[in-house]
C-alpha cells in the first residue's frame, strides 16, 4: 500500500517536473535558425584551426580548457576508484573460463577493436568522433579480454605510467602554446608554423587537433581500462 | 550505374525481409533457444544486406567508392561478431538453467555433463588414477 502510494506521488511529480519543462521549452521555436556563436564557428572553423570537423575542432581548439577539465574528470575518477579498492590483496576470482568460441573470438578481434580504436583517434579533425569514443573503443578491447579469459591483466607499471604521461602531453602541448601564442591551448601548429594550410580535409592538417586527440584517445583508453581492472577484482582472504 | 543502384535496393529490400522474419521469429518461437537461433541466424543476414545494399546503392547513385569499402568493413565486422555474442548468450541461458522447451526431444549436453559428472565420480571413487578417460 505504501508502496503504490510512493509511486504515485513519484510518477505525480515526474509529470508535473515534465509538464513545468514542456512549458519552459514550449517558447523556443523548433528547427530554426537561432545561432549567434555558432554561425561564427561554421564561417571561420576550416581557416582557424583546419579541421573539417566542426565539433571537434570547437571541443579542442576553441574551447580547449572544457576538455582538459573532463581529462581531469576521468583521471580523477579512475584515481577514486583505484583509492576507493586501495590497499586489499586484490585478484581476480573468476571461476569459469569462456567457451572455446568466445576465447578465440576474443582473441581474433581484439587487436581489430583496438585498431578501429585508434583509427578513430587519429581521424578525430575529419570523421565523427575523437578521443572520447576512440579511447573507449579501446577500452572496450581490454574489457574483452579481462571477460574471455580468466587470468588476463593489463600491464601496470606501464600502463599507469603511459597514462600520467599522456596527461602531462595535454599540459606541455597547451604550455607550448602559451610560450609561443601567448595564451594556454593557443594552436601553434596551425597558427604559427602554419602546418597543414594547403591540405584541409586530408590527415595531416587540423593543426594540434590530431596530436591532442591521440594524447587524449590513449589516456581515455589506459584509464578506463584501469577502472575496469579495479571493478573486477575481488578481495581474496589470506 | 543505376543496375548498381537497382541490386542495392533489392539487397535493402531483402536484408529488411529478414529482419521481419527475425522480429516474427522472436514472437512466434516457444523458447529462448529457438528464439536465439531464429533472430540470430536471420537478423545477421539481414543486416549484411541491408548494410552491403546500402554500400552498393550509394556506389550506384554516383557517391563515392569509398562507401562500399566501408560498409564491407562492417559487414565482416558484424558477420564475425554476430555469432559469437550469439553462441555466449545461449551458452549462459544454459548454464543458468533455462529449460528447454517442452517439445524437445533430445538434450545431448545434459547427458553429456551427467555422464562427465558421474564419470568423475566413479574415478575418484574407486580408480583415482585415471582420471578423464571415459570424457
Amino acid at each position: 500500500m505504501v508502496s503504490v502510494l510512493k509511486r504515485g506521488l513519484a510518477i505525480i511529480t515526474l509529470l508535473i517536473i515534465g509538464y513545468w519543462l514542456a512549458q519552459g521549452l514550449a517558447g523556443v521555436p523548433f528547427g530554426q535558425d537561432k545561432m549567434l556563436v555558432g554561425q561564427y564557428y561554421l564561417d571561420h572553423v576550416k581557416q582557424q584551426t583546419g579541421a573539417v570537423n566542426a565539433v571537434t575542432a570547437i571541443v579542442v581548439n576553441y574551447r580547449g580548457f572544457d576538455t582538459l577539465g573532463e581529462v581531469t574528470v576521468l583521471f580523477i575518477a579512475s584515481t577514486g576508484v583505484a583509492a576507493l579498492l586501495w590497499g586489499k590483496r586484490r585478484k581476480r576470482t573468476a571461476k569459469t573460463e569462456g567457451s572455446i568460441v568466445l576465447t578465440t573470438g576474443t582473441r581474433l578481434l581484439a587487436p581489430f577493436v583496438m585498431l578501429f580504436g585508434a583509427y578513430i583517434f587519429i581521424h578525430g579533425h575529419l570523421t565523427p568522433g575523437g578521443g572520447f569514443p576512440g579511447g573507449a573503443t579501446i577500452a572496450t578491447a581490454f574489457l574483452l579480454m579481462y571477460m574471455a579469459f580468466t587470468v588476463y591483466e593489463i600491464p601496470h607499471r606501464a600502463f599507469e605510467k603511459t597514462e600520467g604521461l599522456v596527461g602531462m602531453g595535454y599540459v606541455i602541448v597547451g604550455l607550448i602554446g602559451l610560450a609561443i601564442g601567448g595564451y594556454f591551448l593557443f594552436d601553434w601548429i596551425w597558427q604559427t608554423w602554419g602546418w597543414g594550410h594547403n591540405n584541409i580535409g586530408r590527415l595531416f592538417s587540423g593543426g594540434f587537433i590530431p596530436v591532442i586527440y591521440t594524447i587524449i584517445g590513449i589516456k581515455v583508453g589506459t584509464e578506463l581500462s584501469g577502472i575496469i581492472d579495479n571493478m573486477l577484482k575481488e578481495e581474496v582472504s589470506e | 550505374m543505376s543496375v548498381l543502384a537497382a541490386i542495392g535496393e533489392i539487397l535493402v529490400l531483402i536484408g529488411t525481409f529478414f529482419y521481419f522474419l527475425s522480429a516474427l521469429g522472436l514472437i512466434r518461437m516457444p523458447d529462448v533457444y529457438n528464439r536465439m537461433q531464429t533472430s540470430t541466424k536471420s537478423a545477421t543476414l539481414g543486416s549484411l544486406g541491408v548494410i552491403v545494399g546500402t554500400g552498393i546503392w550509394a556506389v550506384g547513385k554516383g557517391h563515392s567508392l569509398a562507401w562500399i569499402v566501408q560498409t564491407i568493413a562492417v559487414a565482416g565486422f558484424l558477420l564475425l561478431t554476430n555469432p559469437i555474442s550469439a553462441h555466449a548468450l545461449i551458452r549462459a541461458a544454459y548454464k543458468r538453467g533455462i529449460p528447454l522447451w517442452h517439445g524437445s526431444v533430445v538434450d545431448k549436453y545434459a547427458e553429456h555433463l551427467a555422464g562427465k559428472t558421474e564419470a568423475n565420480k566413479t574415478s575418484e571413487e574407486e580408480t583415482p588414477e585415471a582420471e578423464g578417460v571415459s570424457a
